[in-house]
């Protein structure tokens, strides 16, 4: 993310209103630019930003933002990292309901897949996906692309991605012994999963 | 019947080029994205925006911008009488029409592609104009909901009566069976995007008349912004800013 120069918050502005000329400004958030006259325009109610370039970019044209007090819902964007819940476990990959983008919960769910060569990073042809996750578990991953209509394309081949949270069949929420298995503290019983590295 | 008496009064106290009082708040449905309710006079309208949410009918989803819903009801107890049908009958289905056209024309569709925008309009008391009342009502609910849009899109009705134009007509002077002119405008940019009349008009009057709606909607734009800085206003205090 670039690292801006120097910001100021200025004066509130309405929809409609004209924040300056396109040849002195670019048009950011909360604000566009009518091509007719060469005018930047403001598209939301809120507090009229400055945003000065770094010194050594092509373009030296501050960029004015209008910041809105109504904070949408998260949508996923490639290369976030989310945190989902697996619904639905199969031969080649496993459904997943995304619930946070980063450190915010999304207002409606979206539906995420993470196929079986996106479980691991190595031997990918050879990974179980019921070895690697079941219903309900609660993973971090990463989104790889938009994918198509129906889901988002996800991938936990990394270490610090994974199930970060299980419940055993005893119910209770188990705890991780190494990076494919984990148990459960009321039975001791042991269960495969594609554990996330927490931690250092 | 006189409309207008000889003193310049119309039948509710007011001067021909004045318009009635107008009364706005920001918010009023809480589960809604946006929301506003809107009075000119004694027309209450009440708008509830909800989007950009995902689309429910996958068929009339566009891959280049959002979809645009619009529905306009009029409550039971609106009117004198109790209504029997308030939504579904053809007035309703035209006049959602004109809104969904009008607001659709404003907001920036193509920024939320693949998404629904979905604009409720009901109205609580009618009493002429609910049309242009809808229209500013689903602006405020709109901005409210941190819609982008070109400009605030604002409307007023114009007639003429007794030969003399009038602005802001009620019910009784809208039964009157004189012509109506219903104008939307974006005040800032100085673009019409609704005009609607009915009855007939001279070229010349016509511009009269349409020029004196114009300047109505130019005073509810400025009541409309006020109302929008006082919200934002108020936000920024509760926040602790």
């Amino acid at each position: 993310m670039k690292v801006n120069k120097e910001e100021t918050r200025g004066e509130l502005v309405t929809p409609g209103e004209v924040l300056g000329k396109s040849a002195e400004l670019k048009a950011g958030k909360g604000a566009y630019v009518s091509p007719h006259n060469k005018t930047v325009y403001a598209s939301l109610t809120g507090f009229r930003t400055l945003t000065y370039p770094l010194p050594d970019s092509p373009d030296t044209r501050p960029t004015v933002d209008v910041i809105g007090h109504k904070a949408h819902g998260a949508v996923p964007e490639i290369g976030a990292i989310v945190i989902a819940r697996v619904t639905k476990v199969m031969a080649r990959m496993a459904s997943a309901d995304i619930m946070c983008v980063g450190p915010k919960s999304v207002r409606e769910k979206f539906s995420g897949i993470i196929r079986q060569q996106d479980v691991r990073a190595t031997e990918i042809d050879k990974v179980d996906m019921h070895s690697s996750f079941r219903p309900g578990d609660i993973v971090r991953a990463l989104v790889l692309s938009l994918g198509d209509a129906r889901a988002y394309h996800l991938s936990t081949a990394k270490n610090e991605l994974g199930v970060v949270s299980a419940e055993s069949a005893a119910g209770a929420t188990m705890v991780p012994i190494s990076w494919t298995e984990m148990q459960c503290p009321l039975t001791g019983q042991i269960e495969q999963r594609k554990v996330a590295k927490i931690g250092a | 019947m006189e409309y207008v008496s000889p003193e310049g009064l119309r039948l509710d106290g007011r001067r021909p080029t004045e318009m009635r009082q107008l009364r706005a708040e920001v918010g009023v449905v809480a589960k809604a994205d946006g929301s506003a309710s809107f009075e000119m006079g004694n027309t209450k309208v009440i708008a509830a925006v909800y989007g950009p949410r995902e689309v429910q009918n996958k068929g009339q989803q566009m891959d280049d911008q959002a979809l645009v819903r619009c529905e306009y009801s009029m409550a039971n107890f609106s009117t004198g009488d109790r209504m029997r049908k308030p939504k579904g009958d053809r007035r309703s289905t035209e006049i959602s029409l004109v809104i969904r056209q009008t607001m659709e024309a404003c907001i920036l569709t193509h920024l939320m592609p693949r998404s629904q925008i979905d604009i409720f309009v009901q109205v609580l008391q009618a009493d002429g104009g609910t049309r242009s009342a809808c229209i500013n009502a689903a602006t405020l609910a709109l901005a409210d909901a941190g819609i982008p849009m070109r400009d605030l899109v604002t409307s007023c009705s114009a007639g003429y009566l007794n030969n003399i134009p009038l602005l802001d007509l009620n019910y009784v002077e809208d039964s009157a069976g004189g012509p109506d002119v219903t104008v939307g405008i974006l005040p800032k940019l100085d673009k019409v995007t609704l005009l609607q009349m009915d009855a007939k008009l001279p070229i010349d009057i016509f511009e009269n008349v349409m020029q004196l709606a114009i300047e109505g909607c130019k005073a509810v734009a400025n009541y409309i912004r006020e109302i929008l800085l006082e919200n934002t206003k108020k936000l920024e205090f509760c926040r602790g800013v």
